[in-house]
């Protein structure tokens, strides 16, 4: 009988915790202001699988060959998209991305939707090459 | 003892009847025959396992419901380009946010996640490729 016991309180507190992190974490945003009066830049691309973590528990995996084309630029670097994959970031909820790029590293993301920055903790050196933009 | 096997086959039955009431056709069988509307995009949601088959949220884009998250089945939308938040509701609310562009064709998977009591669905973008292959054999839920 303790042992079953243990046993449902076991699961109850497992089942406690687990369910308090549903809503508990959010990708971390910034409000920004995407500037799209600047010059084109070239395109950049990605020459490596790249493994992001995300800090919230999640990774993404920016893959090797996508080729990503300026957006416009916010005070954290420039702004990429992409039509070879998708890119989310994700922690409670889900939400498209952009990547920023400052001095060639990966800084963090811009949110099309929500219009904000989601920097990561740590910025990421990214392998890639430049495209013209008339390629 | 007889009490709660017979609630356990009941709800096993409710399980498996409830996943194998998705009884439109194929996506294969239907994709040809869908429209073009001018001006718009598509979001196709789709389930494709029957995990957690009794918990069918509705779907709601900004706020209006377009469709139930039925296991096996999918529905589609036509939008203008733009910005779209897509939420299930369960215990808690599950929220994706995307953009929409002309002619653009989006693949959003209805996926399933533990919960307290119940299972939570969660809405997730997935890559075109992956969702055209996914899709295939689901059935058409929409109206």
């Amino acid at each position: 009988m303790n042992a079953f016991k243990s046993l449902c309180a076991l699961l109850i507190f497992h089942m406690f915790f687990t369910s308090c992190a549903f809503d508990l974490l959010h990708v971390k945003q910034l409000p920004t202001h995407l500037d799209t009066t600047q010059q084109r830049k070239n395109s950049l691309m990605l020459e490596e699988d790249e493994k992001i973590d995300l800090g919230t528990g999640y990774s993404r995996v920016i893959k090797a060959g996508t080729k990503w084309d300026y957006v416009g630029t916010i005070e954290n670097g420039d702004v990429f998209n992409t039509k070879d994959q998708v890119l989310t970031v994700e922690a409670s909820n889900i939400h498209e991305a952009y990547i920023v790029i400052s001095s060639g590293k990966l800084v963090g993301f811009y949110l099309p939707v929500e219009k904000t920055f989601s920097p990561l903790s740590v910025s990421k050196e990214l392998k890639f090459k430049e495209v013209s933009i008339n390629q | 003892m007889k009490t709660l096997f017979k609630l356990f086959f009941l709800f096993a039955a409710v399980i498996i009847f409830s996943s194998c009431a998705t009884s439109g056709p194929k996506y294969v069988e239907l994709y040809s025959s869908i429209p073009v509307v001018p001006d718009t995009g598509r979001i196709f949601l789709y389930r494709e396992s029957s995990l957690g088959a009794a918990i069918q949220p509705d779907v709601k884009i900004n706020g209006e419901v377009v469709g139930s998250s039925i296991p096996y089945g999918f529905f589609y939308v036509n939008r203008s380009p733009g910005a779209y938040e897509i939420m299930t509701s369960t215990e808690v609310d599950r929220k994706l946010s995307l953009t929409l562009d002309k002619g653009q064709t989006r693949f959003v998977r209805l996926n399933i996640s533990m919960g307290f009591f119940a299972g939570h669905v969660y809405p997730e973008l997935v890559d075109q490729a992956i969702g055209e292959k996914e899709i295939q054999e689901c059935r058409y839920t929409g109206k």
